[in-house]
């Protein structure tokens, strides 16, 4: 039977009661107060650490973010490590909550298709996101106007906003991830601890396991060392699979404007090359480009994932 | 009596000098070693004498006295033309008498002016420096005469010549060309010479005296005496090759030497090489080509002939010149020239740097050219194919399962 009405009718009610919900609930309390806390560190001791190390540099808003002083990672470090964690928090019992409220049927019996629910819980998720992640960039510029005493240039606040738009697809890909546990699994605990378990293994484990894996599937022979090139493309294949790994090779061409390659770069291909020169604008963003529309494109599939998932769930329980 | 006596012996004498010569000889030069010359006298070491109309005459006397008391002398002159003026210095002073000590010289001067209208006619004219000792002791002169004579003559001209030890040099337009001169006043008066050059505009020229480093504009020069003169010509930094004429020129009251110097300036090319638009960067993407217009010039003042055009690039690159080679490059002329580069296919984006390099017979420069690579955005594409692939997934899971 073929519905009738849009599917998107209900699409910015869930998505505004969502956002609400998440604004006001306790845990994002705490988790928020958390990044802050531990972001708002970071980019103060990467301020003295500037103040104290680089003289004259073209890009010194762009260190703020990549600067790190220890015992603290850097800012981007922090963003990569925990902004997946505000995301899963955020939607990790976004379905099967509803379910165990036993208020799913009631939601469901409203005019709003399933689509408009999935698609309004995952909106939500997202405002609140970027609201978090736009708060956090305002937050650490103005940590470096203050104690640089400088405003950014342009083509800065141009890479900054660029920076935006990267940290908020990674964390919609993680807020996929936990929306798919969460209509994967009827009990809340188990689709957090899925999510979480996942979060592991790709921001700690994973690049612990890619060489591994690359080392059993593409043997280096020692006779040739076009097979070490091969086993090392596989591994960064493999890495690339973690969302933290593009997520941090995006950062860096994003955040340090001279980065030329993100890979493997011959010898040859260096020749002549002028380094630390910085890269337009527009030729670091095509760096970036093959990671960001494979992120993207992560993002619609997991999407996809959970919306058949959800879709062909029986909702009368 | 008495006078008749001395008559008579001195008549006597007389006559037997004549008669025996030989032994009055003999005779007399015993006396003369016997008794040395004493006496009193004036005199001078040339007393006729030529001198130019109109100059004043300055003649040094020497008073001399030989084995007598010291005597005091009145001077006078006697017969000097009338209109002409006299005076007697000693030590710096006008005097009119002097006092000669035993065995001594006293030096006077006669300072003798013209009169200021006096005809310039040739002549001659004598005159007599007396002096009167009174109360002379015995034995010592009551007269001294010293009889002047003076031909009045026609001036010697002066003369002055300039004479350039090496009249011509070679060099190039930044040598530093030194010429050698000797400046002899060839007349009897000291005088003041006042040096001048003419030379092609631009042209500078510096006056020395010997070895000095001081520049000079006029020097002394005394009478008959010979000074070295070094004059330093500087070209023009952007004077065409060829052969240059400087005049050099001394002058003093009246009369002038003069002296022509020749310089050879031989020229050199010298090559500019600019990029395009006055820029040393320009973009380009990897794999593509892109033409640079870079500019020769020859700045330099000579034809620089066999310009070869090279252009350097990183491995994998295709860097390529036409023209290849330039025939002669005229000074001050310019020839446009095309750089075709092509990045490597496999360049990653970034500056990279080339150069361009023009290299003639003795000349050569070479330019830098910072090269900006972008890469081709063909990736940008396939990302949003893999985009619209994931899309196009989500599309069939929409269309369904989206019943419900």
């Amino acid at each position: 039977m073929q519905r009738e009405g849009s599917p998107w009718t209900g699409l910015w009610a869930v998505a505004a009661k969502e956002a609400a919900d998440h604004l006001t609930s306790a845990r994002m309390k705490i988790v928020l107060g958390l990044v802050i806390l531990t972001a708002i560190g970071a980019a103060y001791g990467s301020a003295g650490q500037l103040k104290e190390t680089v003289g004259s540099d073209p890009f010194l808003f762009l260190r703020l973010f990549t600067t790190a002083r220890e015992p603290l990672p850097s800012f981007a470090g922090f963003l990569g490590f925990l902004l997946p964690l505000v995301a899963i928090t955020l939607a990790f019992d976004a379905i099967n909550g509803e379910y165990q409220r036993r208020t799913m049927s009631r939601v469901l019996s409203q005019p709003i298709y399933r689509d408009a629910l999935l698609a309004g819980k995952f909106l939500g998720g997202l405002v609140v996101l970027t609201i978090c992640v736009i708060t956090l960039w305002l937050l650490v510029t103005g940590v470096g106007i203050l104690s640089l005493g400088l405003p950014p240039s342009g083509e800065e606040v141009a890479r900054g906003i660029a920076f935006l738009v990267v940290s908020v697809a990674y964390s919609a890909i993680w807020l996929g991830i936990a929306l798919l546990f969460s209509t994967w699994f009827r009990s809340t605990a188990t689709a957090a601890l899925a999510a979480l378990a996942l979060w592991l293994l790709f921001t700690v484990f994973w690049q612990m396991l890619a060489p591994l894996v690359a080392g059993a599937l593409a043997p280096v022979d020692p006779l040739d060392p076009m097979t070490a090139l091969t086993q090392y493309n596989l591994q960064h294949d493999l890495m690339r699979i973690s969302p933290t790994t593009l997520y941090g090779e995006m950062l860096t061409g994003i955040l340090h404007p001279s980065t030329r390659a993100l890979g493997l770069l011959f010898r040859s291909q260096m020749e002549g090359a002028l380094m630390g020169a910085p890269l337009p604008l527009d030729q670091s963003l095509l760096i970036i480009w093959p990671d960001f529309s494979g992120l993207v494109a992560g993002i619609v599939l997991v999407f996809t994932l959970a919306y058949v998932s959800f879709q062909r769930q029986e909702v009368r329980a | 009596m008495s006078l008749g006596r001395a008559w008579l012996s001195a008549f006597a004498a007389a006559s037997l000098i004549t008669i025996l010569p030989a032994s009055a000889e003999t005779m007399m030069m015993g006396q003369d070693q016997a008794q040395p010359v004493r006496g009193l006298w004036l005199t001078t070491p040339f007393p006729e004498r030529t001198v130019d109309f109109g100059d004043t005459v300055k003649l040094d006397i020497s008073l001399k006295n030989k084995a007598m008391p010291p005597e005091r002398v009145e001077l006078a002159l006697d017969g000097l033309p009338e209109g002409w003026t006299s005076e007697i210095d000693g030590s710096g002073s006008k005097v009119s008498a002097a006092i000669v000590g035993t065995d001594d010289t006293e030096t006077l001067h006669l300072i003798l002016t013209p009169p200021k209208d006096s005809p310039k006619s040739a002549g001659t004219f004598a005159f007599n420096v007396r002096g009167t000792v009174e109360n002379a002791t015995p034995g010592a002169p009551s007269k001294l005469d010293l009889p002047i004579k003076l031909t009045m003559a026609e001036a010697r001209p002066a003369k002055l010549t300039l004479d350039p030890k090496l009249p011509s040099l070679r060099g190039t337009a930044k040598s530093s060309f030194d010429f050698e001169l000797k400046l002899k006043n060839d007349s009897p008066k000291d005088t003041v010479v006042n040096l001048a050059s003419k030379a092609p505009d631009g042209f500078q020229v510096a006056f020395t005296e010997g070895y000095g480093s001081q520049e000079i504009t006029s020097l002394p020069v005394k009478a008959n005496e010979t000074k070295t003169i070094k004059a330093k010509v500087k070209a023009p930094q952007n004077v065409a090759a060829g052969t240059y004429d400087v005049a050099i020129g001394a002058q003093s009251d009246s009369i002038t030497a003069a002296a022509p110097l020749h310089l050879q300036i031989t020229g050199q090319p010298k090559i500019a090489l600019m990029g395009p638009g006055g820029l040393l960067s320009g973009t380009a993407t990897a794999g593509e080509e892109r033409d640079f217009t870079f500019t020769v010039a020859n700045t330099g003042s000579d034809t620089a002939r066999d310009v070869t055009l090279t252009a350097r690039a990183p491995s994998g690159w295709k860097a390529e010149m036409e023209p290849k080679t330039l025939g002669e490059l005229a000074p001050d002329a310019k020839q446009e020239i095309s750089l075709h580069l092509t990045p490597a296919k496999n360049a990653v984006a970034g500056d990279y740097m080339t150069s361009v390099r023009a290299s003639g017979s003795g000349v050569s420069n070479s330019a830098d050219f910072r090269v900006t690579v972008a890469t081709s955005t063909l990736w940008g594409a396939t990302g949003l194919g893999v985009i619209a692939a994931a899309l196009l997934v989500m599309a069939v899971g929409v269309r369904r399962y989206g019943r419900r």
